[in-house]
């Protein structure tokens, strides 16, 4: 029993981190209809940032958040402005966005490697090995530091989402942009802002993850993966769906530690994937995927 | 060209270049029946690759088979593990790519872990047989011939206007009674199958294959990499894009190994944006503004 709530709360705590990565993926696609392949990688730069703060300047990196938040936004504004905006709207977009993104992962991979080389990293302070004692199990403080982020993240987004006049906009754009234009919002600039926000849940994301996991250059793909598996179980648009979503997929993950050797663990969120994709390609909460 | 070796004495680098070439190229065009014809991106091909490269290698390794056979029967079972992606066929474009991202990386880490069959990070050796190898350029060249006229047909005939009915918009080719199922499964057996052959010839090939660089996500993108350096869909595409990305691959591990990834993107990032049908829009460009020059003259 005690093992029970030690993997049940292990999994609440990445249920957090899963549901940050998926809005950036989801906020993006919701908007935009693009699936941004480069969201692995920035990810993976959001650690990098995270992890340069740290080693060079010293910087906490829960004290960082705000630093690469802003940093990732403006990266993803500036992929929107200088590669995103110049691919067709819609379906006739698809390959072509998605060989476009991926190209830019793999530019971001490269950079990556030449700035810092393919060796493991993680970012290491004083909280990574410190614990507190919750409901009779030791929790280790960086895991509950990212799952007390990454809930806010959700309900900020929300709030964001719902109770600005921004928020309203980009709401807007995601129904219908033609008539959004019509009334007056600048749909291209509401474009490169999603972008934005969606690239910055990415580097937040990269940047906790960075706390709990070793990451290299190539990492990215199984974050990318997980993130299209919550986007999808939780359903397009639904802010609650996602959590909900990313709390499946989290539990999921963290109890096949107990059947599966752990090396295939990693494998559970491809099989997840799969099998989320074929049976229920309209999330919990309905939407449509196929086409 | 392509047939010097009958004329000419080729360096042994030339040789083994020309080979890989050839089944690059076969590979790229296999891809591209997907990719490129049906529109379906697939970024786990290596999946095919690997399965035909270690069944062939394992046949080999058993019996005294000829390896052509080993070749055909690595890239029959390929082809029937294709078959396996089936469920995730009537995902619509991105969501398809990224299902195959996700079965590419799976395939790797269950073949990565059945060490009894693939030997493991240690990977599988075979003996080495220079006078197979020699031979394997001529297995590659009729390869690439028989892919080449293989796609050129599809193209041609009434299966090729089908798949790029299911590319351009899938119910209207349905209401018209053309099966996306059936056509899916077919192209995807039939790629992976072929790409399976080359995984055969790869394996007699280099004598060494593991499963890491198989299956690898990295030999993923490169098929994709070639067809769209050379144009998507097009049946010169695959074979201009594969010859480029061997020997712009050759030239970047022995120039600039650590910029590798970085051109790539670079290419892919600058085609998408000017020339979506890559070298092949190029030259078709080109040809027009050269008619165009003749017809005024």
């Amino acid at each position: 029993m005690d093992r029970f709530i030690d993997l049940a709360l292990s999994a609440v705590l990445l249920a957090g981190l899963y549901a940050t990565m998926a809005y950036g993926l989801g906020i993006i696609y919701g908007v935009l209809r693009v699936v941004n392949l480069a969201h692995g990688g920035v990810i993976m730069m959001g650690a990098y940032m995270g992890w340069v703060l740290h080693r060079k300047l010293g910087v906490d990196p829960y004290l960082s958040i705000p630093i690469v938040v802003a940093a990732s936004y403006l990266l993803g504004v500036a992929m929107y402005r200088v590669l995103v905006r110049h691919l067709p709207r819609g379906a006739a977009g698809g390959p072509a966005s998605l060989l476009l993104l991926f190209g830019f992962w793999l530019v971001l991979r490269n950079g990556a490697y030449l700035l810092f080389t393919g060796d493991d990293q993680s970012i290491t302070t004083a909280w990574s090995t410190s614990s507190v004692v919750v409901l009779g199990s030791q929790l280790s403080v960086s895991r509950l530091a990212v799952l007390a982020i990454g809930s806010v993240i959700p309900v900020g987004l929300h709030l964001f989402l719902h109770r600005t006049h921004l928020g309203r906009a980009i709401r807007a754009v995601a129904q219908n942009p033609d008539s959004c234009t019509l009334v007056g919002v600048d749909v291209e600039r509401i474009y490169a802002i999603t972008f934005g926000i969606g690239t910055a849940l990415a580097g937040v994301a990269g940047l906790l993850s960075a706390t709990l996991f070793a990451f290299n250059p190539g990492s990215g793909s199984s974050e990318l993966l997980k993130s299209f598996v919550v986007v999808v179980l939780g359903g397009m648009g639904s802010v609650p769906g996602t959590g909900l979503a990313a709390l499946i997929l989290a539990v999921v993950e963290v109890f096949a530690i107990l059947v599966l050797p752990s090396y295939l663990t990693s494998a559970v969120g491809f099989v997840m994937l799969v099998l989320v994709l074929v049976i229920r390609p309209g999330g919990l909460f309905g939407h449509r995927v196929l086409g | 060209m392509a047939v010097l070796p009958l004329v000419l004495e080729l360096s042994i680098y030339t040789h083994n270049l020309m080979t890989l070439t050839f089944l690059s190229v076969a590979g790229a065009l296999a891809w591209n029946w997907m990719g490129g014809f049906l529109g379906q991106v697939s970024f786990g091909h290596a999946a095919t690759f690997g399965v035909g490269g270690f069944v062939a290698a394992r046949i080999v390794l058993w019996a005294p088979v000829p390896a052509p056979l080993a070749w055909l029967a690595g890239g029959l079972v390929a082809g029937v593990f294709a078959l396996g992606a089936h469920p995730a066929l009537r995902l619509r474009g991105p969501y398809f790519s990224i299902a195959t991202i996700g079965l590419g990386e799976a395939t790797r880490l269950l073949f990565t872990y059945w060490e009894d069959f693939t030997g493991g990070s240690s990977g599988l050796s075979l003996p080495i047989e220079t006078a197979l190898k020699h031979r394997l350029y001529w297995w590659g060249l009729g390869l690439v011939v028989v892919v080449t006229a293989a796609t050129w047909l599809i193209r041609r005939s009434g299966l090729g206007l089908q798949l790029l009915a299911i590319k351009a918009d899938v119910d209207a080719a349905a209401d018209l009674g053309v099966s996306a199922t059936f056509y899916q499964d077919l192209m995807i057996a039939l790629s992976g199958a072929v790409v399976g052959v080359t995984g055969g010839m790869w394996a007699s090939y280099f004598s060494f294959i593991e499963p890491n660089d198989m299956f690898g996500f990295d030999r993923s993108i490169g098929f994709v990499l070639m067809a769209v350096i050379g144009g998507v869909g097009t049946v010169l595409g695959p074979l201009l894009g594969a010859v480029v990305f061997v020997l712009l691959r050759q030239y970047l591990l022995a120039s600039y190994p650590q910029l590798y990834l970085g051109v790539y993107g670079l290419l892919l990032i600058f085609i998408i944006l000017f020339e979506p049908l890559g070298l092949t829009g190029l030259l078709r460009r080109l040809w027009r503004r050269l008619s165009a020059l003749r017809g005024k003259a």
